[in-house]
């Protein structure tokens, strides 16, 4: 369990060697989900249905981006190049959620993301609040603030697509695969990165757990819209109706086995277009 | 701004300071109250506000004008 009274670590020094390679994958995977829901987001600053949605688009995209260089930053301190992380990765070097390896082709696909994926990354960070690692604690904070008003931008316009008959059809569809995803990315009940990460008392919590919480955000709105995926058992609680398998699983990259990043999306957050600027 | 079928107005009112008076600072339009939040705090974001709060325009009262609460020009009034 949690070594609660632990000592602290004020430093990447701090931390035994192991452990630190865990928590660099760690953050660097929630520093690359970040910078991708990122730009997810701004591809809807223009087309979004209304033009309040394409200001919160605008917003949730800055919100986003500033979160991931936060993290990028961070693991200088691991002994990285932030500029080499950012810039000259491969499609595979990539941490992300398949969920973000091309764009969703509709607005609801994008909603769906930005219920079900932006709450699972908050879920992640919430657990980092009280970590070892001290130098996550204000960082934390700050996220969790702003990702408040995704969470509200989310569950309204899943409302507001579920209102009809066909509506609820095409957020089925959407919503079905990404709820999977999702319950997926915390990964297997044991021993992987999350698991030994709780043990050592820099997160708060492991997969079943985080599982849990997010299914206690996420469930009531999916269940409200009218879909069969949540359910709430006597105790209250809330879980899904559908059983996890862990068939092409990757735990090291925390997503399905294989794929990667399109082209598209990674030339476009690479920034190749600007490779002159950043030879200065 | 835009407007779809199924939407609503919703007043914002904020303050920078807990001694200060709640203002209305502006408008926007939402189905729900949900994404009312969202658009209120992620468009009126110039000021770090101590409290930012919406409500339906549905849900004011006119006391001594016989036109629309926040109803901007007489042109509009007619």
């Amino acid at each position: 369990m949690s070594p609660i009274n632990a000592a602290g670590f004020r430093t990447a020094d701090d931390v035994p060697e192991e452990l630190r390679a865990d928590l660099k994958a760690l953050l660097l995977s929630l520093a690359d989900n970040k910078r991708l829901l990122g730009m997810r987001y701004a591809e809807w600053l223009l087309g979004a249905p209304t033009l309040e949605a394409g200001i919160a688009c605008s917003a949730m995209a800055q919100d986003e981006w500033g979160h991931s260089r936060i993290l990028y930053a961070m693991l200088k301190n691991f002994g990285e190049d932030p500029g080499q992380l950012e810039h000259q990765r491969e499609a595979d070097q990539y941490l992300n959620s398949e969920l973000l390896d091309e764009p969703p082709g509709e607005w609801t696909g994008l909603v769906v993301l930005n219920l079900l994926l932006d709450a699972a990354l908050s879920i992640q960070f919430e657990s980092l609040k009280d970590s070892r690692f001290e130098p996550l604690h204000y960082k934390v904070r700050k996220v969790l603030e702003e990702e408040r008003f995704h969470f509200e931008h989310g569950r309204g316009w899943i409302a507001r697509i579920a209102q009809t008959f066909a509506g609820r059809e095409v957020l089925e569809e959407a919503l079905t695969p990404v709820w999977i995803s999702c319950l997926r990315w915390f990964g297997v009940p044991d021993g992987e990165l999350i698991a030994r990460l709780a043990d050592a008392g820099v997160a708060d919590a492991g997969p079943d757990e985080l599982r849990a919480r997010w299914l206690d955000r996420v469930g009531p709105i999916v269940h409200q819209a009218g879909l069969g995926l949540a359910e709430q058992d006597e105790g209250g609680a809330w879980r899904s109706t559908v059983e996890l398998d862990w068939l092409d699983w990757d735990g090291s990259r925390r997503r399905s086995g294989g794929g990667s990043l399109d082209s598209e999306t990674l030339a476009a957050v690479r920034g190749d277009k600007n490779r002159a600027m950043l030879m200065d | 701004m835009g407007h779809l079928s199924g939407e609503h107005l919703y007043e914002i009112f904020a303050r920078q300071k807990r001694e200060d008076r709640l203002e209305h600072i502006g408008t926007v339009s939402a189905p729900n109250p949900a994404l009312a939040r969202a658009y209120a705090w992620q468009t009126y974001d110039e000021q770090k506000w101590f409290e930012m709060i919406v409500a339906p325009r549905e849900a004011f009262e006119a006391v001594n004008r016989d036109e629309q609460p926040f109803t901007l020009s007489p042109a509009e009034a007619r």
